[in-house]
């Protein structure tokens, strides 16, 4: 599903080279639950960008389902974000000025999908997070833990290999937190790769695995599970 | 995809309306003054063109430069009258003086000494009684037909034929009066007072024919005409040319065309200038919309969205703002010209290939203006655009 091998990000400050990630290796396979944790400025953040293919490395190998991705263009990682990645973000990243059902289908326009197909998935994605009687509202009518299940409805609208969520409960209070951790158990359970990314650790507790990143650094034996 | 470009930015548009409306707005005021102020060009051109042609229009005018020996006559013009390419030839000579009749004097008229058939070549129309005769020309006799203006001045009423006035203690007998021509190019029409060619010849000491009209059979025939009369002329002064000059109606009317598009191409060029003005509007607009909606592009792309489909997205947005400002600015210089026409007293009318140009140079303004901003927005990094805090 995913292997990274050697994987370096490095950032100018000045004269000073400072390595985000410094010669990260890891793999994750199919059908895993696996969170990244670490402390902020540990480079979980740099390397949820470029799991994403956000971004791309400096140097090293990252193959996602056997495609080297180190080696795609800007069209060619628009094309992976959309099919093969779904984000949930801490922050939601809804567009406010479009309602939940057109919020969840927007991934799929962008895969030329027909408006028809386009809204039996987005419903289906959408009864499966329980928001079903809200697809008319918009983001700022919603509560957190509402647009959080939205965004998580358009991740699985994607139908991606992969899900990808950094910090999703950041947002939320303890009690809508447990309920999305929940919803991700659930979609695990059916089969999804799900990566979640938290410094918290009782969230991190949830996966079937942890990697702990720190300075850039992953430990070897818990990179290769 | 286009389908869905379109509608976002149907929605972008509607979601921000008053600074919609501002950004069409200068489009629209664009839009307004280059099609107003051509149509306003065209529009006078065809109004001079009308009045040019209500000369008369096969009409040839010839002067001859007056020397000691005229070889002239009205012998020779009825010749040339047999050309095939000519209808009608009629000499004219013109003279000032003040008529009387009883108490009443009328300085301003234009005594015209002419024959039959100068009434068709000018187009006159004759509304009450006749127009000269030819027994009239043999006989010199003592008639003369009235303009409109002429015979009000005279005798308080166009209904004059039967009454009488005296010029230089000469007595005529009104035989009939013109329909108003109204004023034109070559100054009023209805001042004329018309006398036999032969009379006024006779009485005003008028040695030769100066200068005569020519009718072409029709539109077609005036050049042919025009040949004609300068072989017949150059046949009389051998060869000559300084010493006539024929005038010739279509060609004023090209020099005027050509003068209207030079006219119309400068203000056209003008009015362009503020279809421009409105294109940096749009530019203005899009480039605060772009960092505006940073965030937007970062989702977008982060779901998936290509450079191709962010640049579509907004340029479309561009493309939409401009095209609705050149349609409303079509509808509202319609209106504009309809109002204006009557004011002015001018057929004003859009033509499709002004509106065509109007939309099209919208439409080509729209993607100038529009490419670069919607080149900014489709640069973005993802990353950069999601971590924007607007």
């Amino acid at each position: 599903m995913i292997r990274m091998s050697n994987i370096v990000k490095k950032y100018v400050m000045g004269d000073e080279e400072i390595y985000a990630l410094d010669h990260v290796s890891f793999r994750v396979k199919p059908g895993e639950f696996v969170a990244i944790t670490g402390p902020s400025g540990s480079g979980k953040s740099t390397l949820m960008n470029i799991i994403g293919c956000l971004d791309i490395a400096q140097e090293g190998e990252y193959f996602l389902n056997g495609q080297p991705v180190e080696s795609y263009d800007q069209r060619q990682l628009a094309r992976i974000r959309n099919q093969n990645i779904g984000f949930i973000f801490q922050g939601y990243n809804l567009l406010p000025k479009l309602n939940a059902l057109e919020n969840v289908e927007l991934p799929l326009v962008y895969q030329n999908i027909r408006a028809g197909e386009r809204r039996r998935r987005a419903m289906e994605a959408l009864e499966q997070v329980g928001l079903k009687g809200r697809i008319r509202h918009r983001p700022q009518e919603m509560s957190g833990g509402q647009q959080q299940r939205c965004a998580i409805a358009r991740a699985l609208a994607q139908h991606p290999s992969l899900i990808l969520a950094d910090e999703p409960t950041g947002n939320l209070d303890q009690k809508t937190g447990q309920e999305i951790l929940t919803l991700f158990s659930h979609l695990h359970a059916q089969g999804n790769t799900v990566i979640l990314i938290t410094h918290d650790t009782s969230v991190a507790a949830r996966a079937q695995r942890q990697i702990h990143i720190e300075d850039g650094k992953i430990d070897e034996k818990e990179g290769n599970g | 995809m286009i389908l869905q470009s379109i509608k976002m930015a149907f929605k972008s548009i509607a979601g921000n309306k008053m600074r919609s409306f501002l950004t069409v707005l200068g489009v629209v005021i664009g839009v307004v003054a280059i099609v107003m102020l051509i149509a306003i060009a065209q529009g006078a051109n065809s109004a001079v063109a009308s009045s040019i042609e209500g000369l008369g229009t096969n009409l040839l005018t010839v002067s001859v430069r007056t020397q000691r020996y005229n070889p002239v006559s009205m012998e020779g013009l009825s010749k040339l009258e047999q050309q095939p390419s000519i209808a009608r030839v009629a000499p004219l000579v013109t003279t000032t003086g003040t008529a009387k009749a009883g108490v009443t004097t009328y300085t301003d008229g234009s005594i015209q000494g002419t024959v039959p058939g100068y009434d068709e070549i000018r187009n006159l129309e004759v509304e009450t009684g006749r127009f000269l005769t030819q027994p009239d020309i043999d006989n010199r006799s003592m008639v003369a037909v009235l303009g409109s203006e002429a015979a009000q001045e005279l005798f308080g009423t166009t209904r004059a034929v039967g009454e009488s006035f005296s010029v230089s203690g000469y007595t005529f007998s009104v035989v009939g009066v013109l329909a108003s021509q109204g004023s034109s190019m070559m100054g009023s029409g209805d001042n004329q007072i018309i006398i036999p060619f032969t009379l006024a010849e006779r009485i005003f000491f008028q040695k030769g024919i100066t200068s005569f009209y020519i009718s072409a059979g029709s539109a077609d025939d005036v050049t042919v005409a025009e040949y004609a009369t300068t072989d017949y002329l150059d046949g009389l002064f051998h060869d000559d040319s300084d010493a006539y000059t024929v005038f010739n109606q279509s060609s004023m009317l090209e020099t005027l065309n050509e003068a209207t598009a030079v006219l119309t191409t400068m203000l056209g060029g003008i009015a362009g200038i503020s279809l421009l003005v409105g294109g940096i509007g749009i530019m203005n607009i899009m480039l605060v919309s772009v960092s505006e909606r940073t965030r937007e592009i970062g989702i977008r792309k982060a779901v998936g969205a290509a450079r191709g489909n962010i640049l579509t997205q907004f340029l479309i947005e561009a493309l939409a703002v401009s095209l609705l400002g050149g349609l409303l600015g079509l509808v509202i210089s319609g209106v504009g010209l309809a109002v204006l026409g009557p004011l002015l007293d001018i057929t004003l009318s859009v033509s499709p290939s002004v509106a065509l140009a109007a939309i099209g140079f919208s439409v080509f303004i729209g993607v100038v203006f529009g490419l670069y901003p919607a080149n900014k927005a489709s640069k973005l990094h993802p990353i950069d655009a999601l971590r924007y805090e607007g």
